[in-house]
């Protein structure tokens, strides 16, 4: 049966108590944002592997079970192999690298080294944010990214709203996917076999449930609204924080060691 | 040889865990077992989380059955080559939410849906919408290009039960049926499945946080809390033990609530009490013997 709440972990809130839990929200995103940059600037195969034994350690640490994420990112990584394939067919090399060539079409050293830094590149950036969405509740993100982006608020930016904002669009993925899982199963009872035929009659069933599932996004977000402004949410301005977020000393640790991590395997 | 033939629906040991071998995973049902003869009329009934909707989906195979839990005919709905579109066919659900089912735009291109993927022609799967449609109080000529989102909840509902009932089913299982229902709503509804019980010879599974429609509805009960069986027995017999279903945040019906006040008077009064009638006549009966 179409489960696929298994298959899509994207935005998922998993609470396992862990450390990385524990951590303040504002060293978390700090943290991923030396993660991205640091994705950047390294550029070859043993700079990652040394960023490898660290996304391991975190792994372990956070205590959410590699075999879940993997499951989870079944359709991403499928995608991500798919763009590689033409990145490494439509590569211009040099022509005395070529190992296979065919009309347009080609295979070279330098074509599979790029791909593979590149592939490398965005599975380390997709395994980061998902850490950070998998080890921190809705509440602390926003809270977080709401106090990490406050100086902003002096150049009259809205800064609450654009926050609030993001995490909403984020967090209602999960909530989208359940939506999408009820609505075919209760379509699978009417006599829409969901769970039997080809990949591509599948696609074709999943594009019947977006009509409902807009309506009922739609739907969502209107009652979203009524709920927020029945509680008087009227952004940022003038609102204080009921659990005020403090730093250990441990916490700042890591990140030190993260960033000590990171130039490590820049530089090498 | 009623007794003979197999059950029409049969849990064996049944169990569910939602997002099973992930962090996220939690225990729905666990260990149920009963089973349900043909012509009868069961309500499965428990406070919410208790487990319902599980069991629900699990006989049309809506969810990772596992081989040898739940049977349909005397035959295990897992086992490898079982034709579940032919289940579906044969247990049709209204779930909790008529929105989720509802598939096409209109109303009678709506209810066409089952009858025409069971590959049924074109003039009966036209009688069968007309029917149903009727039966619900929805005049065929008058709702059929009518609009679903245009309708109202109630209606709605409806047409969820009408795209259900055209299917002809031979079990027919309504999750919650008369949440969002006004009075009117509730005691029409009543009525039409007193009236289909008689007319067809069907299964009737009701499930219901409220025992108040159910009792009137249901010969049998079975109780679920926290995933596990309770109690499972005729509507008087469960309601007799009232002091236990009290503890199960289920809504009782009117007369048994009467009747348990009634007991700090009289100790022994019962509470097997369907109807208010029922209610008023022993409370009669006690006044005469005092």
């Amino acid at each position: 049966m179409l489960e696929l709440q298994r298959n899509v972990i994207f935005g998922q809130y998993v609470d396992t108590g862990s450390f990385i839990h524990r951590m303040d929200a504002r060293i978390k995103l700090v943290i991923t944002f030396v993660f991205v940059v640091a994705s950047f600037l390294i550029g070859d195969f043993i700079g990652f592997g040394i960023v490898l034994l660290l996304l391991a350690l975190i792994q372990i640490v956070s205590r959410i079970p590699v075999g879940f994420i993997l499951r989870g990112s079944q359709f991403f990584l499928a995608f991500l192999l798919f763009i590689l394939v033409f990145q490494v067919l439509f590569y211009p090399g040099e022509a005395s690298n070529y190992l296979w060539r065919w009309w347009i079409l080609s295979v070279s050293t330098e074509g599979l080294y790029t791909a593979g830094i590149l592939g490398l590149r965005v599975i380390f950036l997709y395994h980061v944010t998902t850490m950070l969405m998998l080890t921190t509740s809705l509440v602390d993100l926003t809270n977080g990214l709401e106090l990490i982006f406050a100086p902003l608020q002096r150049l009259r930016l809205p800064v609450n709203e654009l926050v609030l904002v993001f995490v909403i669009a984020i967090k209602f993925v999960p909530i989208f996917i359940e939506e999408i899982e009820r609505l075919a199963r209760a379509q699978t009872a009417r006599g829409v076999p969901f769970d039997q035929g080809g990949a591509v009659t599948r696609a074709r069933r999943i594009g019947r449930l977006l009509v409902p599932i807009f309506i009922s996004g739609f739907t969502r977000a209107d009652t979203l609204t009524t709920a927020m402004n029945t509680r008087s949410y009227r952004g940022g301005r003038g609102r204080t924080k009921f659990r005020l977020m403090e730093a250990r000393p441990s916490d700042w640790a890591v990140l030190a060691l993260v960033l000590a991590w990171m130039i490590v395997a820049w530089l090498v | 040889m009623e007794d003979s033939a197999p059950p029409i629906l049969e849990l064996r040991h049944f169990g569910y865990t939602y997002l099973e071998g992930t962090p996220r995973a939690s225990e729905a049902i666990r260990d149920a077992s009963f089973e349900i003869r043909r012509g009868e009329r069961v309500g499965i009934v428990g406070a919410t989380q208790s487990g319902k909707s599980t069991i629900v989906d699990s006989f049309a195979h809506l969810l990772r059955v596992k081989p040898g839990q739940v049977f349909y005919e005397g035959r295990d709905i897992a086992e490898p080559g079982y034709d579940r579109a032919r289940l579906r066919r044969e247990v049709g659900i209204v779930f909790q939410r008529p929105d989720s089912q509802i598939i096409e735009d209109v109303v009678g291109a709506d209810v066409a849906f089952g009858p025409t993927a069971a590959g049924l022609s074109a003039a009966e799967t036209r009688e069968r919408v007309e029917e149903s449609l009727n039966t619900l109080g929805l005049p065929y000529p008058e709702y059929r290009l009518r609009y679903v989102h245009a309708l109202s909840g109630g209606q709605r509902r409806r047409v969820a039960i009408a795209g259900v009932l055209a299917m002809r089913t031979p079990v027919l299982v309504l999750d919650e049926p008369m949440a969002g229902l006004d009075p009117r709503g509730r005691r029409e509804l009543l009525e039409l499945l007193f009236r289909l019980q008689d007319e067809r010879d069907l299964t009737l599974i009701v499930c219901s946080a409220s025992l108040t429609d159910a009792s009137l509805l249901c010969d049998r009960f079975v109780v679920l809390d926290g995933g596990t069986v309770v109690m499972d027995g005729p509507v008087r017999e469960v309601l007799r033990e009232v002091d236990r279903l009290a503890k199960l945040d289920i809504t009782l019906p009117e007369p048994v609530i009467g009747a348990r006040e009634l007991r700090k008077l009289f100790p022994d009064f019962p509470t097997d009490l369907l109807t208010e009638d029922e209610l008023e006549a022993e409370i009669v009966k006690r006044i005469g013997a005092a």
